[in-house]
């Protein structure tokens, strides 16, 4: 009888990961993007406390970072960690703006297409606007908590340093709830946004270093 | 034969040994089972938060250093967003490279940056000689390929690591803020190389 519960109990689990996330529909996918359009179209400012996961596979412990984020449209972004360091970075045009621990520095991207790619990127994942870019092959899933895209990079340098980009999608609003950047060697980097505060009137000054 | 011998002096004098300039005084005794114990935790994950200074650029960033098994430590430095700026494993005395973007791979950085983080992971160096100083300090001979590092102890407790080449100094590691085997800060410095590399515990 125990044998058998237990059975029941792991069939239902099973069952219930497999119910949890499947592939979108040609028309569901159609929805799904208009949707992101909308939002992005009516968003002009967010405001978001995040957790930051970074896993290495080899570690026994993920590294855990806290801070806000910060983005104004059209292209204005700043990540601020707050624990267990102090530290800040902007982007803005080709520029990233950093501020580590009160030592201020600018790195221009000019020379770096790689990661001037890696900043579009990440600029464009908060405003979940990956969409249009040809550069990528898309995947979607949906569950009954979120919708997910699968971002693979066409370019081989790029797919060198980063495989893919995985984006969680809240499913009333279609806003960003997660990113992940996985690594070629499956080693990752999870952002979980909290507390989201969209079109709260924001101060051009927030990104300047 | 006068003239010979005060020239003999001299030329002894001036290339004395890095103990002999220092007025370090020959000791034998006691030595620890593992002189650099910071880094020799398997269960501990060390990081650190980091400020790499090279020529005139300047990379912060999460270090991560460790220990998979005797010998073998893996360090990965990243970025604070999370990406990978180098990967390496070192395995006795084997050294591999697993991860490094073309912006950061050159030959001079990579060995210099092999070099130091030998040095930080390195438990047991072979001992040549040991010396005091006046005051508490010991200090523990070892080879490195063509250079020669002095380990410094008080208390039994490693504090300095100080490269050496002749009598010179060259590159000195000081770990500071230690509690229970654990240095929380972490400072690499050189005298003639534009490398600093400054490790703080998070």
């Amino acid at each position: 009888m125990r044998n058998l519960l237990f059975l029941a109990v792991l069939i239902a689990h099973t069952s219930l990961l497999f119910a949890q996330e499947s592939n979108m529909n040609n028309t569901e996918i159609a929805e799904f993007k208009a949707k992101i359009n909308e939002t992005s179209k009516v968003t002009s400012t967010i405001q978001s406390n995040f957790t930051q996961y970074k896993h290495l596979d080899f570690l026994s412990n993920d590294i855990t970072t806290q801070g806000k984020m910060a983005f104004k449209a059209p292209n204005l972004v700043k990540w601020e960690y707050t624990e267990p360091f102090k530290y800040s970075i902007i982007f803005k045009d080709d520029k990233l703006l950093i501020n580590d621990s009160g030592s201020k520095s600018n790195m221009d991207l000019g020379n770096s297409a790689l990661f001037k790619k890696i900043n579009q990127l990440i600029v464009n994942s908060v405003k979940g606007n990956l969409f249009q870019d040809s550069d990528f092959t898309m995947s979607y899933f949906k569950s009954p908590d979120f919708y997910k895209v699968i971002f693979v990079p066409k370019d081989e340098k790029i797919k060198s340093y980063i495989a893919s980009f995985i984006l969680f999608f809240d499913k009333k609003q279609a806003d960003v709830m997660e990113v992940k950047m996985v690594e070629p060697t499956n080693d990752y980097t999870r952002i979980v946004f909290e507390d989201r505060q969209i079109n709260k009137p924001l101060d051009n000054e927030v990104f300047s270093n | 034969m006068k003239y010979f011998l005060i020239s003999l002096t001299l030329l002894l004098f001036g290339c004395a040994s890095f103990p002999k300039k220092n007025n370090l005084e020959s000791i034998s005794g006691h030595t620890p089972t593992i002189i650099n114990p910071y880094f020799s935790d398997l269960a501990m994950d060390y990081i650190y938060k980091a400020k790499i200074n090279f020529a005139d650029k300047s990379f912060g960033g999460i270090f991560v250093i460790k220990k998979m098994g005797p010998e073998h430590h893996r360090v990965v430095f990243t970025t604070e967003m999370g990406n990978k700026l180098f990967d390496f494993s070192f395995f006795k005395n084997e050294f591999r490279i697993n991860f490094i973007p073309s912006e950061m791979n050159k030959k001079i950085l990579i060995n210099l940056l092999r070099q130091d983080l030998f040095v930080l992971i390195n438990e047991n160096p072979k001992i040549l000689n040991q010396y005091r100083k006046m005051g508490d300090s010991i200090f523990i001979e070892t080879k490195l390929k063509n250079n020669t590092y002095f380990y410094l102890t008080a208390d039994e407790r490693l504090y300095k690591i100080l490269k050496t080449k002749g009598n010179k100094e060259k590159s000195s590691y000081i770990f500071a803020e230690i509690e229970n085997d654990h240095a929380k800060e972490i400072k690499i410095r050189h005298k003639n190389i534009k490398l600093t590399i400054d490790l703080k515990a998070i």
